[in-house]
């Protein structure tokens, strides 16, 4: 269906495709004959596309990533092979190279991609609007660049090693670079799987104070899950920004969510609501975050970690 | 030095957007036209900037209908000394990039200045696309640094502090270039009245641009997204009966 062939930009880190650089290719395998998979700087990474459902690779050598080299390379690739759409996914370094290779192109892009079906023999992307109150259905005339959602589409569960398909090495000429890194600090040092998390705890404004949210960590870890977080807790440094859930944090899904003392703002509650049950406990009946909850509690959070870390430690005894 | 700072004026934030059933479009008028709040920080930025190396003057456009020019007078109150709105007919990243670019041009021929450094936010709150910096840096041929939590003069031009998703990086580049900014680490200044009344006096300029590029991308449909179900409220006497309520939920759900 759809169109004839779709070029998915795999992102990778160190030499390792990221989630959403696979999860792009399930979504790319639904609307078009062929797949290819662009991978730079990290050849071994071609055979893991071709694993998760790319017919073909290119692959490219090149320094580690800086979006004016990244954007010529890709750019130079989309004018020789002319694929209708280009998939990027939409991590910092995605969003920015997606941008640069459309202005190169002047081709229309469309950010935080999250669906895409087929009308009246178009292509329809739909992205959120507004903090996410409002999903917008668009086409693009044109070559489209898509920089897709991670989270949205799911990477295939079983890679097939075995399959076979063209790996070609091509060359591009890079210009002189003129922004330069000079330095890259890491100051986050925990590895926070938010997107691939089954069970998520996670805290908001009304925990109260970073002594609180111990308690979010401690449920966290007795539950084999992972510390989620909406952005006024980030700004209070009560956690690490890896942690943000939401628009401008990570998009998630998982099995089980307990949000304690998030009131539930759009921008939040847009991140959240592909996962599978909500427990939210919020003092304030009118929360938001109740309407999209299975289950909501009426009451202090605080209080209300302390019994849940009881009760848990006690099943598990 | 000549220092831009393009902004969007964008519907309130921290208010729900929903249809209106009437238009079958998303209803704005709920929501105030306020500044976009990356823009506010580019602005703020700039202006500590201007305030570091001297001799400098922010000039603020924005690529709007006429109430655009609302935003732009909030901009005159703190830090901004000179403003111009852009009508295009410009209604998706590349259009809106293009129209930037060419009122740069204009405005750089009207004021007989070459601008040094051109500040944008990361992305508007509305559309959250992050594009347009970027673009408009690629139709400028100038280079590019996104997601700027700080920045500093260097001789060979700036030196930017780019948050990354495990930190930061340091990236140099010489001017002119586009930078985009997030959050940083302080707030954007209050006006006083005293300089929104200076403000109030400040012409605004209205440049009108020509054609540019075609829209690529069109809007077919907007929704409100599906609603999950609510589930079960539990509001007992005491949270003990509460949770032990909600966790015997749980268990039959097989989620714990």
């Amino acid at each position: 269906m759809g169109c004839k062939n779709v070029m998915v930009y795999v992102e990778t880190a160190e030499g390792k495709p990221v989630n959403v650089g696979l999860e792009m290719l399930t979504a790319a395998k639904e609307v078009a004959e062929k797949v290819t998979a662009v991978v730079i700087g990290a050849a071994d990474a071609a055979a893991t596309a071709i694993a998760y459902g790319a017919d073909d690779a290119i692959t490219v050598d090149a320094a580690e990533y800086n979006t004016e080299a990244y954007a010529a390379i890709v750019a130079e690739l989309v004018k020789k092979y002319a694929p209708e759409m280009l998939f990027v996914g939409a991590t910092p370094n995605g969003k920015d190279l997606g941008a640069r290779v459309a202005a190169k192109l002047k081709a229309g892009c469309v950010t935080d991609v999250i669906g895409m079906k087929e009308a009246d023999g178009k292509i329809v992307l739909t992205a959120p609007l507004y903090g996410g109150t409002i999903y917008s259905d668009v086409t693009v005339e044109g070559t489209i660049v898509a920089i897709i959602r991670g989270g949205v589409f799911k990477k295939v569960d079983e890679p097939d090693t075995a399959k076979e398909g063209a790996i070609t090495a091509e060359t591009v000429e890079i210009a002189d670079l003129r922004a330069k890194i000079v330095n890259s600090v890491q100051e986050i040092s925990e590895s926070v799987n938010l997107e691939e998390a089954e069970i998520i705890v996670a805290g908001g404004r009304g925990v109260g104070s970073a002594e609180n949210y111990e308690l979010v960590k401690e449920l966290a870890k007795l539950l084999g899950g992972v510390v989620g977080a909406t952005r006024p807790v980030i700004e209070e440094g009560w956690v690490s920004r890896a942690h943000q859930v939401g628009q401008s944090g990570k998009i998630v899904a998982p099995k089980l969510y307990i949000a304690c003392g998030i009131s539930g703002a759009a921008q939040h509650v847009s991140g959240i609501t592909g996962s599978d049950y909500i427990v939210s406990i919020n003092k304030d009946e009118d929360a938001p975050i109740f309407e999209i909850s299975n289950i909501a509690i009426v009451g202090n959070c605080v209080d209300a970690l302390k019994i849940m870390i009881e009760e848990v430690k006690k099943m598990q005894a | 030095m000549e220092i831009l700072v393009c902004i969007k004026q964008v519907p309130d934030d921290s208010v729900n957007i929903k249809m209106n059933p009437a238009t079958n479009a998303p209803d704005l008028d709920i929501a105030t036209p306020i500044v976009n709040a990356f823009d506010t920080y580019a602005l703020e930025m700039a202006t500590r900037f201007k305030e570091a190396v001297g001799d400098s003057t922010i000039t603020v456009v924005s690529v709007g209908p006429d109430k655009a020019k609302d935003a732009i007078k909030t901009c005159l109150a703190v830090g901004a000394s000179k403003g111009y709105v852009v009508k295009a007919d410009a209604t998706d990243t590349i259009s809106t990039a293009d129209a930037l670019a060419k009122a740069v041009a204009k405005i750089e021929e009207a004021e007989g200045v070459k601008f040094d450094i051109i500040f944008c936010g990361k992305e508007s709150t509305d559309c959250a696309s992050g594009q347009v910096g970027t673009m408009l840096a690629e139709d400028l041929d100038v280079p590019v640094v996104t997601n700027l939590v700080d920045i500093e003069k260097i001789d060979a031009g700036i030196s930017a502090k780019q948050e990354t998703e495990e930190g930061y990086n340091v990236v140099e580049v010489a001017m002119p270039c586009v930078v985009t900014v997030t959050k940083p680490e302080y707030e954007p200044r209050y006006p006083t009245i005293k300089s929104k009344m200076a403000a109030r006096k400040i012409p605004i300029g209205e440049l009108e641009i020509g054609d540019v590029v075609a829209p690529a991308v069109t809007v077919v449909a907007n929704a409100e997204p599906p609603k999950k179900a609510a589930g079960v409220k539990i509001n007992e006497e005491t949270l003990e009966e509460s949770m032990a309520m909600a966790l015997g939920m749980m268990r039959d759900a097989k989620v714990l």
